[in-house]
């Protein structure tokens, strides 16, 4: 049943509007002053709430799914043998596999006797539902953490093999090869940016970096890191 | 001579309308987005300072499109007819006291005519046409609907507008702009600035709130409601049709800010100060000039402020407030003032 509209009673004030207005305006004006004195922050990441993306990355959640890797055991043998499961499983049918016989002498690549001759993922199409991660029997590919996919030409979005094993090999660097078990907090992660601004700033911005702290959401680690420079400044007073 | 200063005036006051205009829509787009927590544009130049440089090639630059059923000459004489009021309103408003240069007097101001007040009112209505003929000529039902409400809004307004302007003239005694700022030195009731807006307070008020509606600013931005009517009366225009209109909106509300701070805000006159006493002839002309100026931008990015603070108006609501609110106040306040001149005069 539709809930019945109450009509709120306004009081004087209200019904004047013209103070509300005014109270408005303080509201605005008070947003308009913080992020004028934020936007004036060293480093790229001025405004709290802003990421200006090409300097300033923003860190992503660590179960984020990107573009497709190809896996290695840890002997670096590929484990796809190219069966082919992935291409059926995909809904924007958008992976080309084709098999192919291990050669003679050749056994220490590959871990079973066929392997992927040819291997394209046209990320033009994909919509990274990761059913082709469901669908292999081998766990041969998984979507990894890269999302800077933009390119100039058609060509360069079909991701062939190298760029499968390129994307493994770049996210094995940074450890991201397997999502946590529990999800992380994004907020914990986000972390090193809002350090490193920390780390720059001197005794009159730092206010601001506080209230941009809570407004990420974490109002205690802004009042220990407020704390922590208090007592460097003290620190540095001692000195001099 | 004289007609050389003329121009020089024109030209120059020109010039400073148009360059304050480009700046407003750098501050607005800025502005907004620190009130938003957004950054704005800031990567042409320092600040995003060369911005509406990079606008204005872009608008120069694009095509002229003009659809197939807009009748050709209503529709590019809307933006015509809608920047050439905005750029001749400041011509009687005064933009500073008076400079002598070479023992020659020269005021500050491009005509100095004793009716400034009415040609002021009669070339603000005039504006109303541009966005009319603009939305009957694109063809287009949404034109058409922004060029309607704009219509009965402005008449809806300019009435409370008139009237609390007649109260003003009530209490100055005259129709000269520059005579009115000439009143405004000394100090009234011994304390306060000798001000427009401390006689005549609702005034200011009524007058305030109907000139956001005469400059189309939101909350009373009805005739191009984007939520409601896509872009209202310039729907079709593109290029540089549409630069007109939207520069024209700002010139407007350079010349509406002037308008306010000369009636209500003691024109160039500093409170307590007088400029005139301690500055030579040439530095108290830009002394002026500058003290007006300033005043003006206040109330220019107070329009920036309230415009991204309050929601749009109903269109019920904004008529409500004009007839049912505005009128019956601007009629009292007329009252009131024409009783307080009998009594004390
Ligand atoms: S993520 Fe989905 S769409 Fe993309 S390749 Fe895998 S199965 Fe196909
Ligand atoms: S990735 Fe997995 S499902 Fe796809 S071809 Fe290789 S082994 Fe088969």
């Amino acid at each position: 049943m539709a809930k019945p509209v109450v009509k709120k009673k306004y009081t004087l004030t209200e019904r004047v509007y013209l103070i509300e207005i005014i109270k408005g305006l303080g509201l605005t004006f008070k947003h308009f002053v913080f992020n004028v004195k934020a936007s004036f922050r060293p480093g790229p990441h001025t405004v709290p709430t802003c990421w200006q993306y090409p300097e300033d990355r923003r860190e992503i959640a660590p179960i984020f799914r990107g573009a497709h890797m190809l896996m290695l055991d840890d002997q670096g043998r590929i484990k796809c043998v190219g069966c082919g499961m992935c291409a059926k499983a995909c809904p924007a049918q958008c992976i080309t596999v084709k098999r192919g016989k291990v050669a003679e002498g050749e056994e220490s690549k590959y871990v079973g006797k066929t392997y992927p001759e040819e291997f394209v993922v046209d990320l033009t199409r994909c919509i990274f539902c990761g059913f082709c991660e469901e669908a292999c029997p081998k766990g041969a590919i998984v979507l990894g953490p890269e999302y800077e996919l933009a390119q100039y030409t058609r060509e360069e979005c079909q991701l062939t093999k190298e760029g499968l094993l390129a994307n493994y090999y770049k996210a094995k660097e940074e450890g991201k090869l397997k999502p946590p078990k529990k999800p992380v907090p994004v907020a914990a992660s986000a972390e090193p940016v809002a350090k490193k601004a920390a780390a720059a700033k001197k005794a009159a911005p730092k206010k601001v970096e506080a209230q941009g702290a809570e407004a990420k959401g974490d109002a205690k680690e802004a009042k220990a890191k407020e704390a922590e420079a208090k007592k460097a400044e003290k620190e540095q007073k001692s000195e001099g | 001579m004289n007609w050389v200063i003329a121009i020089i005036k024109v030209v120059f006051i020109w010039t400073w309308c148009l360059l304050w205009a480009t700046v407003m829509t750098w501050a607005e787009r800025r502005g907004s987005a620190m009130i938003q927590d957004r950054l704005g544009p800031n990567r042409a130049g320092p600040f995003g300072l060369f911005q509406p440089i990079a606008d204005g090639i872009k608008l120069f630059t694009k095509e002229e499109f003009r659809p197939k059923t807009a009748r050709k000459i209503l529709f590019n004489l809307g933006p015509i007819l809608f920047a050439i009021p905005a750029f001749s309103a400041y011509a009687v408003i005064p933009f500073g006291d008076k400079i002598v240069i070479g023992g020659k007097e020269i005021l500050l101001q491009v005509a100095d005519v004793n009716i400034g007040f009415l040609y002021v009112l009669a070339i603000g209505a005039l504006a109303v046409y541009g966005i009319v003929v603009g939305g009957w000529g694109s063809n287009n039902k949404y034109s058409i609907l922004g060029g309607l409400r704009s219509t009965a809004q402005l008449i809806s307004y300019e009435v409370p507008w008139g009237l609390a302007l007649l109260a003003a003239v009530f209490v100055y005694g005259t129709f000269d702009l520059r005579q009115i700022a000439l009143e405004q030195t000394g100090t009234f009731l011994g304390f306060l600035p000798n001000w427009g807006v401390f006689k005549q307070p609702l005034g200011f008020l009524i007058f305030t709130v109907a000139a956001y509606a005469e400059a189309n600013r939101v909350p009373f931005d009805l005739p191009e409601a984007e939520s409601e009517i896509v872009a209202g009366y310039h729907t079709e225009y593109g290029g540089m049709r549409l630069g007109l209109y939207l520069f024209g909106e700002y010139v407007n509300l350079y010349t509406l800010s002037a308008l306010c701070v000369t009636l209500y805000f003691g024109a160039w006159n500093l409170p307590y100060i007088d400029m005139s006493k301690f500055l030579g002839p040439i530095s108290y002309g830009i002394a002026s000039f500058v003290v007006f100026w300033l005043k003006v931008m206040v109330f220019l990015l107070s329009f920036i402020w309230v415009r991204w603070t309050v929601p749009r108006f109903r269109y019920d609501q904004v008529m409500r407030l004009g007839w049912k609110t505005l009128i019956p106040l601007a009629l009292f306040n007329l009252l009131i003032t024409a009783l307080f001149i009998q009594l004390t005069v």
